[in-house]
């Protein structure tokens, strides 16, 4: 979908963006309807990472990130929970879908196995085209799994 | 870009070894094992063997139990490692190959951590439970014995405390004190009777449609259950056959039961054996005989009215690791017939074979490995003939009655990366994951497609091929692991067309006229020990579950799955008994499907668009089923068996089973009335391994194989 597009359906993106919002927090809602209101969104769901059966049970969790861009600006908030151990990183990753990549930024999160995520960016214009590409990812690492314990790809919402 | 495209569509809703289930005795893993079986082993204290032993039964217990059971007994993710069948594999052979193969392949999952010592101890382990005792030093990388030389028998067959299995007739009847039997002919399975499930997938060209229109979008709704029969236990994914009224069940462990199918009596019971607990997807119903391939690669006549044994012939040598998981369909009096456990470096490779449906003689047989000096035997390399593996033909064949071609599926080249196999990307391996057009009356080989040369990934191509007529067009669809709907003329084998029905990145292009695919560079190059990240995994896109053709709509409509993997070679030494499969896995939601598993898609078969789709989390496992009354038919992990309408995808009707359903629904009447089954059932590899390691939420219980009848209510 091209921008141009996107900026055409806001409001049903607006729509999509309080529920997923409801979804996330409550006291992020505000902020990021009133974002959503004026910029395009983006939404990750997070999984747990490449698992077997061995580790099937200590790579573990889920959650979601919400992103929104105006401009090269990238705000984004999200919630994560049933990690198996505390978060200690999270990062932004630059690769297409399924596709592992070098970090492009760090997120803030808190330091559980639950908790949420948030983070300003400035991106550069190959980060926004490749948002666009739907070729950047959030990742957190925790303590017993630091590379990497949940992970998902930035999508943009119809 | 073949994501987004993918996200944009209006609906955007939507398979050791996972692709053959035990080449080597050595499995594809999952739960932890619940058995609890008397441990039997060897006096093994006091001597180096034995001291490496017990280090191995840690290991065993840390690495290798949760598939193969604490005590070897095998689990329903893995097959037993003692006894009769362990020394039945491995007898004439070495601890040095049985090392090399273990490291290889085991654990599937990766082998981070483990090293020589470990994987010999486990060896040691291995081969200690199973009663080798004629040795005292511990065995090293290169230690040559035939383990059955130093084995003490009578430990080895105590390794199983249960009660022998029974063998031939266990419940006598005759179907014909319920239904007089008539002969089935050539021209009744040309041309079915409506009130018929007469093969796997109903018919010749594997529409697994049934014009039966009773049962239909107005009434669906009330569909109730009639009759539901226990199975045996075991690994299952069959396909009833239904004739005349009576119900031909095959069960795990190549059982086989005859049911009246309106009241869900057991007429006969005939155990053929081996009682391995091993999955067979179908068996074929001919003249007067139902005709079952074996999973020990034998072919056996019974006689349809009382399940007495009429002939029996091997078509390979299980001994040499060869085995079926489908049986076979019957045409022009020919048993035709495939093969898998192939991926072994032995003399003998897969084939497609013909039986003399009235004595089971062999007839012809097509080799899937092109040796040196034949046709195609220049697209593997300088690799010596007997390091050529792969080419399976695991599910059954569809066969043109007009053409008298019979269309059958190959699996992929073996070990799964090319670098483990000591070839290239430009190594293309015919016929492997190809569509090959055979004649019937000769075995020779009319067309080939090679859909996925040079294959990378584990992903096949292997599965039914749907034989389609447009107006004067003669068409052939396959739709593989890898997600993509093709479309070849099947006089021809002319390309016609492609679909990606889920969103795949192993290729960077797929030419639109020839239908040549090209893969990412990385997987093109991947080295030994390199994790490789594609789409979708080794579960498919779509694996055995069979699609169905709706010719009223003209819609081909799937069972696709929407997962993920991780890919790294391993290294195999080229040596005569080797091979296998060689790689270590880890999967993961595929991107963008917000963690649907599960997808039912429905493609015009003419414009090859996506007309609809149905999207869930839990992973679809039965084949998709149509039928006049325009439904479709299908379960999955979750226990749910639903209806759906064929034009628009809308769920009309589901009920919850006792277990996960899997299999694949049929459709049949008596007596003017029409009735729906399906079977709940466990068991598999890739298609159950990746949604337990990814949808872990989803529970259902690990038994409760068994055939569900519905129908509607009377008036």
């Amino acid at each position: 979908m091209t921008y141009s597009k996107l900026t055409q359906t806001l409001s049903r993106v607006s729509k999509l963006c309080l529920s997923l919002v409801l979804v996330i927090s409550a006291s992020s809602l505000t902020l990021n309807e009133a974002i959503a209101a004026e910029a395009s969104g983006f939404r990750a769901r997070l999984s747990p990472m490449p698992t077997t059966p061995q580790t099937k049970n200590t790579i573990t969790g889920g959650g979601e990130a919400v992103a929104s861009l105006a401009g090269n600006r990238l705000t984004l908030t999200g919630e994560f929970a049933g990690m198996s151990s505390a978060a200690t990183m999270a990062h932004i990753h630059n690769g297409p879908p399924a596709q592992p990549g070098p970090v492009v930024a760090a997120l803030t999160a808190t330091a559980g196995t639950s908790g949420k995520l948030s983070a300003e960016i400035e991106l550069t214009d190959e980060q926004v085209a490749a948002l666009k590409a739907n070729a950047l990812y959030v990742q957190i690492h925790s303590a017993t799994n630091p590379a990497g314990e949940l992970r998902g790809w930035l999508f943009a919402q119809p | 870009m073949k994501m987004q495209k993918s996200r944009l569509q209006p609906s955007f809703l939507r398979s050791a070894l996972f692709c053959l289930p035990i080449a080597f005795g050595l499995a594809a893993c999952n739960e932890a094992p619940e058995q609890e079986i008397e441990t039997i082993s060897a006096d093994s204290t006091s001597s180096p063997f034995g001291d490496q032993a017990a280090v191995g039964a840690e290991k065993f217990a840390a690495n290798c139990a949760a598939c193969h059971g604490a005590n070897l007994e095998g689990t329903t993710l893995g097959p037993l490692l003692s006894g009769r069948p362990f020394m039945q594999r491995w007898g004439e052979r070495t601890p040095s190959l049985l090392f090399s193969n273990i490291k290889a392949n085991m654990p599937p999952g990766g082998n981070e951590g483990l090293v020589d010592a470990d994987y010999l101890a486990i060896t040691a382990h291995i081969l200690n439970t199973n009663g080798v005792d004629g040795i005292t030093a511990a065995i090293t990388t290169t230690t040559e014995f035939k383990i059955a030389e130093n084995a003490s028998a009578q430990l080895a067959n105590r390794q199983r405390s249960e009660p022998p299995a029974p063998e031939g007739i266990t419940v006598a009847g005759n179907v014909d004190e319920f239904v007089p039997f008539v002969p089935i002919t050539d021209a009744m399975l040309e041309s079915p009777n409506p009130a018929d499930w007469p093969m796997i997938r109903r018919s010749y060209d594997a529409h697994s449609y049934s014009p039966l229109d009773q049962i239909d979008t107005t009434n669906v709704g009330s569909l109730s259950l009639e009759w539901v029969w226990n199975m045996h236990e075991g690994d299952s994914e069959p396909s009833p056959l239904v004739y005349n009224g009576i119900i031909y069940l095959i069960n795990p462990g190549n059982v086989i039961q005859a049911l009246d199918g309106k009241t869900g009596e057991l007429i006969w019971e005939h155990w053929t054996g081996p009682a391995n607990r091993q999955d067979m997807r179908n068996i074929a119903i001919y003249d007067d005989k139902i005709i079952q391939a074996t999973t020990d690669a034998r072919l056996v006549a019974l006689d349809a009215r009382t399940g007495k044994q009429l002939w029996e012939t091997a078509v390979a040598d299980n001994s040499q690791g060869f085995e079926n998981s489908s049986g076979p369909i019957v045409a022009d009096g020919r048993v035709i017939l495939g093969l898998a456990g192939c991926a072994r470096y032995i003399k003998d490779d897969c084939y497609i074979s013909a039986h003399d449906a009235n004595t089971g003689k062999l007839e012809w047989r097509f080799n899937t490995i092109a040796k040196a000096n034949e046709p195609g035997g220049d697209t593997w390399g300088e690799l010596d003939d007997i390091f050529r593996a792969g080419g399976e033909t695991w599910i059954t064949g569809s066969y043109d009655p007009e053409l008298k071609l019979t269309y059958w599926g190959t699996a992929q080249q073996k070990p799964w990366v090319p670098v483990s196999r000591h070839l290239t990307i430009h190594d293309e391996g015919l016929f492997t994951n190809s569509t090959v057009a055979v004649n019937i009356d000769d075995g020779t080989l009319n067309w080939h497609f090679q859909h996925v040369p040079a294959e990378a990934l584990d992903l096949d191509e292997v599965f039914e091929r749907v034989l389609v007529n447009r107006g004067e067009e003669k068409l052939v669809f396959s739709l593989g692991k890898y997600g993509i709907l093709w479309k070849h003329d099947r006089v021809s084998g002319e390309f016609k067309g492609y679909k990606e029905t889920v969103f795949q990145n192993a290729f960077t292009d797929i030419d639109s006229v020839t239908g040549r695919v090209t893969y990412r560079e990385d997987i093109q190059n991947a080295k030994l020990n390199e994790w490789t990240s594609a789409c979708p995994s080794s579960a498919g896109g779509k694996d055995w579950h069979s699609m169905t053709y709706h010719e009223p709509s003209g819609l081909m409509i799937a069972p696709l799955s929407q997962t993920c993997l991780e890919n790294a070679a391993r290294e195999v030494a080229l040596v005569q008994g080797g091979g296998g499969l060689a790689a270590s896995r880890k999967f993961f939601e595929m991107p963008g499907t917000d963690g649907n598993l599960g997808k039912i898609g429905a493609y015009d078969v003419d414009t090859m668009e996506e007309v609809w789709s149905h999207q869930q989390r839990a992973s679809f496992h039965t084949g998709t089923m149509s039928t006049g009354g325009d439904l479709v038919f299908v379960g999955d992990l979750d226990r749910r068996f639903k209806a759906l309408n064929a034009r628009t995808g809308e769920v009309l009707w589901e009920t919850r089973l006792g277990t996960s359903v899997q299999g694949h629904p049929v459709s049949f009447a008596i007596d003017g009335k029409q009735y729906i089954a399906v079977t709940s059932a466990v068991g598999g590899t890739s298609p159950r391994t990746v949604p337990d390691v990814i949808a872990t939420e989803i529970t259902y219980p690990r038994w409760g194989n068994a055939l569900y009848v519905f129908s509607l209510p009377e008036e």
